[in-house]
Parts: structure tokens; C-alpha cells; sequence
């Protein structure tokens, strides 16, 4: 079951603080998924260091969507 | 899978908030040379007093904070790498304490070596900013109109830069230059071709994102800039000694493209998707509010051409965009990014499974508050005293004040992360470094 956080209504750094804690229970074999209006390097600093992976598309009406899964 | 896999750590965060810490100090001198020299100093553009002040606030306080924030916002925000940040901050901050400082002197005192002086620091030290942040933002992979935005400014700050160091030659020397007009362009370079178009170009990515607000329509962002630079190149047509009749429809056109940021990011504002309201937010108001403000006091003053005569119609101008606008908004904006910087920095020290405390015990909103209160009073006192000269003494003052309460909280933040960090480390045996 794919896990989503939508943070496009959310102040920083709140969408990072609920992508820290679902990354910390997700399974191996899970996505994260993030839905964000910007395009978060501090995110990705923390991906990168921490052994995820990550692909990012931009939809028509602006939004990141970031699918995370374990390296 | 993502490109910008190869980017690097953001910077230490003392590289910024040396920066952050040093800008409020310079606004506190700014207000009580206000208060000491009192009418004589809004008595004229020209004269030393005038001067030393627009320099305070636009070298001390501005520069010092928008060089802060483009060394983090480089990293952070656009994925690039700023060439060995420590280094270069090592280098930058003290030459610009010390340029501007010589600078304000040398406005003071009238003495030639002091202008030589601080050109030469300034020129020196801004022309290194502009080659690293420059490569930075050349080489970063990330586009749009933030990108665009900011490589122009990066453009006008050497302009602004390279003109100020021959206005302070031609004040130090006898040079036979065209001052008056040289200082126009020199002026409008600084505030517009550098200062506007670096705020407009990280508002783009950060009002949206801090203050919940739709993103800025794509037809402003993308050519907001480029048209900026067309005014700006037809602004610097005066160097060669005649004023075209049609300078002050360029004039006009610079402030209505400001006018129009602002009008936007106003109507943004009101259309935010969560109606918080913060300080940030107000100072961001009141800072667009006072760019509106310019140009509807620029058409005024083109109507009523004995306004524009009058020897305060240039301090009336420059408080709405000195203290009034930029310093607002810069004001506004520290106290989103530095509570942020401090969660960031706290987190790449804790690791995954532990979450940084919250952005709100950073700094206290009573203490944002009450420092935003004090500052717009400072403003409409300032405005005021191109009416009532005798108020801008006590202008002074209360700007200083406002000044002295911006850095205390900031260094307030600064302490919360340091305390924090030391905390962290003396619990954990073998921390992060």
C-alpha cells in the first residue's frame, strides 16, 4: 500500500518532519510518496545521506510528486 | 532518478548567520547617526551626512543579509555549489565590515583616501562575491525564473559595484565625470538591477512556499527580469552627459515594474491557501506597500513638478525603499530562514528517527512582533520627518531600537542552535561533526 504525504498545504518545515518519520518505519520493499509545490533539496540531502532513492515528476498544475524507496 | 545527485552539503551554517548577525548592526549605527545628526542629514541627497546613511542601510545592512542569503539559498534552494563557502565567507564578510565602513567614513569626513579605501575593499570583495555566487549559478542545473532572476541581479551587482567604485574615485579625485547622473544609475543598478531583482527572484520560491500562497503568475516571472535590465540599460543612457526628455518615463517604467512585483505578491498574499498570518507575512506587506508607494510618489511628484523640487523629495524616496522596502522585507524573510536553517542544520545532526525541535521555540513570535511594531513605527516616523524634519531624531532612535531588537532575536536563534548542538553532542558519544 503506497504511502502518501501531501505537502503542498503545509509551512516548512512540516512536509519534511512527516517525511522523516514515515521514512523511518518504511519497509524495504514501500514507496514514499511526496506531493510538494517547490523542489526540495533539503530533501534530497537527506535521501541521498540516509541510502534512498528517489524519481521526481512535475505535474501540469506545478506539483512535485517524489516517490522515496530504500537504495 | 534525480540529476542532482552530485550536489553537496549546504554550507556551515556560520557561513550565513555571520552575515544575518553583522546586518542588524549596521541599521542600529544607520539610526543613531539619524539621531545625532538630526534635520541636517535629510537636508539634501548630497550632502555627506545623506549619504553616509543610504550607505549604511544599503552596503551594511542590505548587502550584508542578501550576501548571507544568496551563499545559503545557492545550495539549499537551487541545488548548486558555492566554491568552498567557508573560505569565501572568511574572505567577504570582514572586507564588507570594513569597505562599508570606510565608505561611511569617507562620506563623513570628505577625505579622499577614505573614499580610495573603501572603493577598493568593496570593489575588491564584491567582484569576488560576484565570480563565486556567478559560477554557482551558471553551473547549477536547476532553471526558471528564479535561476534568470538572480543570474541578472548577480549582473547588477557588478554594475552597481564597478559604478560606485568610479563615483568614489571622482569624489576622491578632481575627475571632470558626470556625478550626478553616474550616482543615478549607480542608484538605480543597486536598488533595482541587484536588490529588487535578487528579492523577486527568491520570493519566487519562497513566498509561495513559506506563505502558502499561489506560485507568481509565469509571465511575470519570466520577464519581470529581462525587462528590468532594458530600463536599466536605457536608465544608463544619462552617463553621456545629456538627460534624454524621456528619462523620466524610464524612471516611471522601473517603478511601475516594481509597483507591479509588488501589487502581485499583495494579491498572492490574500489568495495564501492557509490563512496564517505571521510576521513575515506583515513585513512582507508592508515592504510591497512602500514599493507601491514609490510609484505613486514618483507620478505625484511628475504631476507636481515643485514636489520633486523640494530638498526632502529624495529622503522621502528613500526611506519608502530603503527602511520601508527592502529592509522590511529582508527583515521579514530572516525570520523565516533562520528558524529554518537552525531545523535544517539540527536534523543533519540528529539523523533520521529524531525530529529537531519546532521551528516556533526559535525564535518567540511575541519578540518578532513586537520588533515588526518598532520597525513600521520607525518607517511612519521616518516618512515623517520629510514633512517634520524634527521627527527624524527621534526616527532615528526608534529605528536603532527596532535594529538592536532584530539582532537580539536573531542571536537568540543562533544561541538556540548552538545550545541545542552542544546538547546533542554531550549526550551522544560519538556525534555526527
Amino acid at each position: 500500500m503506497p504511502r502518501v504525504i501531501d505537502g503542498r498545504e503545509l509551512q516548512p518545515p512540516e512536509p519534511l518532519e512527516l517525511a522523516l518519520m514515515a521514512l523511518d518505519t518504511l519497509p524495504d520493499d514501500e514507496e514514499l510518496t511526496m506531493l510538494l509545490y517547490c523542489q526540495p533539496h533539503p530533501l534530497f540531502d537527506i535521501l541521498r545521506r540516509n541510502g534512498y532513492r528517489w524519481t521526481e515528476t512535475v505535474q501540469d498544475d506545478g506539483t512535485h510528486e517524489i516517490r522515496i524507496r530504500k537504495a | 532518478m534525480h540529476p542532482n545527485l552530485s550536489f553537496e552539503q549546504a554550507p556551515p551554517i556560520s557561513v550565513p548567520y555571520r552575515f544575518f548577525l553583522t546586518a542588524p548592526l549596521f541599521g542600529v549605527v544607520a539610526g543613531i547617526l539619524l539621531a545625532w545628526l538630526g534635520e541636517s542629514a535629510v537636508a539634501s541627497r548630497w550632502v555627506g551626512g545623506a549619504l553616509a546613511l543610504t550607505h549604511l542601510l544599503a552596503v551594511g545592512f542590505m548587502l550584508q543579509a542578501m550576501t548571507g542569503a544568496v551563499m545559503q539559498f545557492v545550495p539549499v534552494a537551487a541545488g548548486g555549489n558555492v566554491w568552498r563557502p567557508r573560505l569565501v565567507a572568511n574572505i567577504i564578510h570582514p572586507a564588507l565590515v570594513i569597505g562599508a565602513s570606510a565608505l561611511v567614513a569617507a562620506f563623513l569626513s570628505q577625505q579622499g583616501w577614505l573614499f580610495r579605501l573603501a572603493g577598493s575593499i568593496l570593489l575588491a570583495a564584491i567582484g569576488f562575491f560576484v565570480v563565486v555566487a556567478g559560477t554557482a549559478l551558471l553551473r547549477t542545473p536547476a532553471r526558471g525564473a528564479t535561476m534568470l532572476s538572480m543570474r541578472i541581479a548577480i549582473v547588477g551587482l557588478a554594475v552597481t559595484a564597478l559604478l560606485g567604485v568610479t563615483l568614489a574615485e571622482g569624489l576622491a579625485g578632481e575627475a571632470a565625470w558626470p556625478l550626478l547622473e553616474l550616482a543615478n544609475v549607480h542608484a538605480a543598478w543597486g536598488l533595482g538591477g541587484w536588490a529588487l531583482l535578487l528579492l523577486a527572484g527568491v520570493s519566487y520560491y519562497v513566498v509561495p512556499m513559506f506563505q502558502l500562497t499561489p506560485a507568481y503568475p509565469v509571465g511575470l516571472a519570466r520577464w519581470l527580469a529581462p525587462t528590468l535590465l532594458v530600463i536599466l540599460l536605457l536608465w544608463s543612457a544619462q552617463i553621456g552627459g545629456d538627460s534624454p526628455a524621456w528619462e523620466q518615463g524610464v524612471l516611471l517604467a522601473g517603478l511601475a515594474v516594481a509597483a507591479g512585483f509588488a501589487g502581485v505578491t499583495l494579491w498572492l498574499q490574500q489568495r495564501r491557501r492557509r490563512r496564517v498570518t505571521d510576521p513575515t507575512l506583515l513585513f512582507f506587506r508592508g515592504a510591497m506597500l512602500c514599493m507601491i508607494g514609490l510609484l505613486v510618489s514618483a507620478v505625484v511628484m511628475a504631476l507636481f513638478p515643485d514636489l520633486a523640487e523640494h530638498p526632502r523629495a529624495p529622503y522621502w524616496l528613500g526611506v519608502l525603499a530603503l527602511p520601508g522596502g527592502f529592509v522590511s522585507a529582508i527583515n521579514g524573510m530572516l525570520y523565516k530562514i533562520v528558524p529554518f536553517l537552525n531545523w535544517l542544520h539540527l536534523q543533519r545532526l540528529m539523523g533520521l528517527g529524531m525530529l529537531p525541535p519546532n521551528m516556533k521555540e526559535m525564535i518567540a513570535e511575541r519578540a518578532m512582533v513586537a520588533q515588526m511594531r518598532v520597525h513600521f513605527a520607525a518607517v511612519i516616523l521616518l516618512l515623517g520627518g520629510a514633512i517634520m524634519p524634527e521627527l527624524v531624531r527621534i526616527a532615528g532612535g526608534v529605528f536603532a531600537v527596532s535594529c538592536a531588537m532584530l539582532g537580539w532575536n536573531l542571536i537568540q536563534a543562533a544561541r538556540f542552535y548552538r545550545d541545542f548542538r552542544d546538547r546533542m553532542r554531550a549526550a551522544a558519544p560519538n556525534p555526527a561533526p
